[in-house]
């Protein structure tokens, strides 16, 4: 799937907020997220403040990109962005370090993939060569 | 009932339309004279406005101030209410406060949208990067999420939401409002073939963008009968919460904010969910209704498939749910959504409801919902009692 071409809209950073170190993460094939260290927590998507202080006082840290399935579903119906996708396996992964994370699974039928299964980071492709952060059934 | 109660004394509401080719304003337009209408009340005494954002005009911030020149009122008191699925209800709260402020005195809490003619919405923010890539594109792909960690911990039969549909198409089958496409019955087959969107997430769970609008008159019970205004209801408590449990990161997407909610408005007015006479769940998928049979205490927790198996749900009853339709079978008009809900209620607490019609005009529970955040359930919930 990683390799098919679709017509998915490559995003752009720093829409939102500052977005740069998600970025280039990802250029290193690394998933950084935010992290507020005054409560030890991840949280993401990004946000302009700490979500458990209110504070800007926030990092990027690595993570694993491990973590468990929560929640899974499979889209079949066409849209933007999902030409040569379908059906989609869509899942929202727990990460170990205690954050969620919309992604899709990448090496499994969809119909397979089912919640409490492990998972791994992989990396899927948008446009003609940005990288985006997928995940892949451990074991599979 | 003080004097100084306040009161929703009348109602309004458009036929809901798909690609009707007309604007927000145009049925905003067709429900205020409606209400106009239905109240006898002269323009020149309504001094509040309510508004809600639509979506198909939502991409002009002063919508509100434009609607109040097209409609030709000259507010003290104007409302602009984005909280989607939850602004009927919470523009009837804002006016009931600011009534009591003393900053109007008759208010009119207007909700129309024409989405399926014109979508104007763009939600930015973080979707472009985080959510748009990943291929949820809208609601439905949401919901499919949501439903399936539901299952997951609590089981779910898909014949209890083929019965929520089944019976609220009956309901729209009696609704002269309800689209017309809709107004055929359904089976269980139909649901159970019914096309899958988003799996376990068929397309008969789900809404079907349309066009529409709908009015309500809030004052207090003096100004009321001093109207002449015969038929009111009491709304006697409201509560919403918007982003629940937001500074959590692994909150159980199962639990919704109407659990919050419930404690608070059946405290409040002092009733129990047993005082109940209907039940108009704000229903843009029918996995919803069953969380909020759950979440408002009709049934426990994860037990909402077998209080659906065992109850009739419909007009007849031992709970009414929706009876008109709800937006599942009568159309979801944009985000004047909330506002059929509330219409329904209102409409049965007046004895309106003619075919439809429930036994228990005295108390009804109205509730909203608004916006799908990122990897939760729904982003703001209201919930309202009233009483005749």
């Amino acid at each position: 799937m990683s390799e098919q071409k679709t017509q998915r809209p490559v995003p752009k950073a720093n829409r939102f907020v500052e977005t740069e170190a998600f970025w280039q993460g990802i250029e290193e094939r690394e998933l950084r997220l935010q992290y507020c260290p005054d409560t030890e927590q991840f949280q993401h998507y990004p946000r302009p403040v700490s979500i458990y202080t209110g504070k800007r006082n926030l990092e990027w840290r690595k993570v694993a990109g491990t973590g468990t399935v929560y929640a899974c579903t499979i889209v079949r119906v066409p849209g933007p962005g999902l030409d040569g996708r379908l059906p989609l396996s869509v899942v929202t992964v727990e990460l170990d370090e205690g954050v969620r994370i919309l992604g899709n699974v990448l090496n499994a039928d969809p119909v397979t993939v089912a919640i409490g299964q492990r998972v791994e980071l992989a990396w899927d492709t948008i446009g003609e060569d940005t990288a985006y952060p997928a995940f892949n059934i451990v074991g599979t | 009932m003080s004097k100084d109660s306040i009161v929703i004394a009348g109602y309004s509401e458009t036929p809901v339309a798909f690609k009707s080719g007309r604007s927000a304003y145009d049925f905003a337009g067709e429900a205020f004279a409606g209400l106009l209408a239905a109240t006898g009340l002269e323009k020149a005494l309504v001094d509040g406005l309510s508004v809600t954002v639509p979506l198909s005009e939502c991409a002009n911030p002063f919508f509100a101030v434009y609607m109040t020149e097209a409609l030709g009122l000259s507010p003290s008191w104007l409302n602009y209410g984005g909280i989607g699925g939850c602004s009927a209800t919470g523009g009837v709260a804002r006016a009931a406060a600011a009534i009591r402020d003393g900053q109007a005195e008759v208010a009119v809490v207007l909700s129309a949208d024409a989405p399926s003619t014109n979508w104007a919405a763009n939600y930015g923010a973080w979707r472009g990067e985080f959510q748009d890539p990943v291929g949820i594109m809208g609601p439905p792909a949401a919901f499919g999420l949501l439903m399936s960690r539901y299952e997951h911990q609590y089981g779910l039969n898909y014949e209890a939401l083929a019965k929520i549909a089944i019976t609220q198409r009956e309901g729209a089958l009696l609704n002269e409002n309800a689209y017309v496409k809709l107004q055929k019955p359904l089976s269980v087959d139909d649901y159970m073939n019914s096309r899958m969107i988003a799996d376990p997430l068929r397309l008969l769970d789900c809404v079907m963008f349309c066009d529409g609008g709908n009015a309500f008159l809030v004052t207090t019970e003096g100004k009321a009968k001093a109207l002449g205004l015969a038929k009111m209801v009491r709304p006697t408590a409201y509560a919403e919460v918007t982003n629940f449990k937001g500074d959590e990161a692994t909150a159980d997407i199962t639990e919704t904010g109407f659990s919050q909610l419930a404690p608070k408005v059946f405290g409040k007015s002092g009733l129990t969910p047993g005082d109940i006479g209907s039940f108009h769940p704000y229903d843009d998928f029918t996995i919803a209704v069953m969380m909020q049979l759950e979440d408002f205490g009709f049934c426990p927790k994860g037990r909402g498939s077998d209080y659906v198996m065992a109850t009739d749900l419909s007009h007849r009853g031992e709970l009414p749910v929706n009876t008109g339709g709800g937006q599942l079978s009568a159309g979801q008009p944009g985000l004047a959504s909330g506002g059929l809900n509330l219409a329904e209620a209102v409409r049965q607490m007046f004895g309106e409801a003619g075919a439809r019609q429930v036994a228990n005009r005295e108390t009804a529970l109205v509730t909203g919902i608004g916006v799908i955040p990122y990897a939760r359930n729904w982003g703001a919930s209201a919930a309202m009692i009233l009483e005749a």
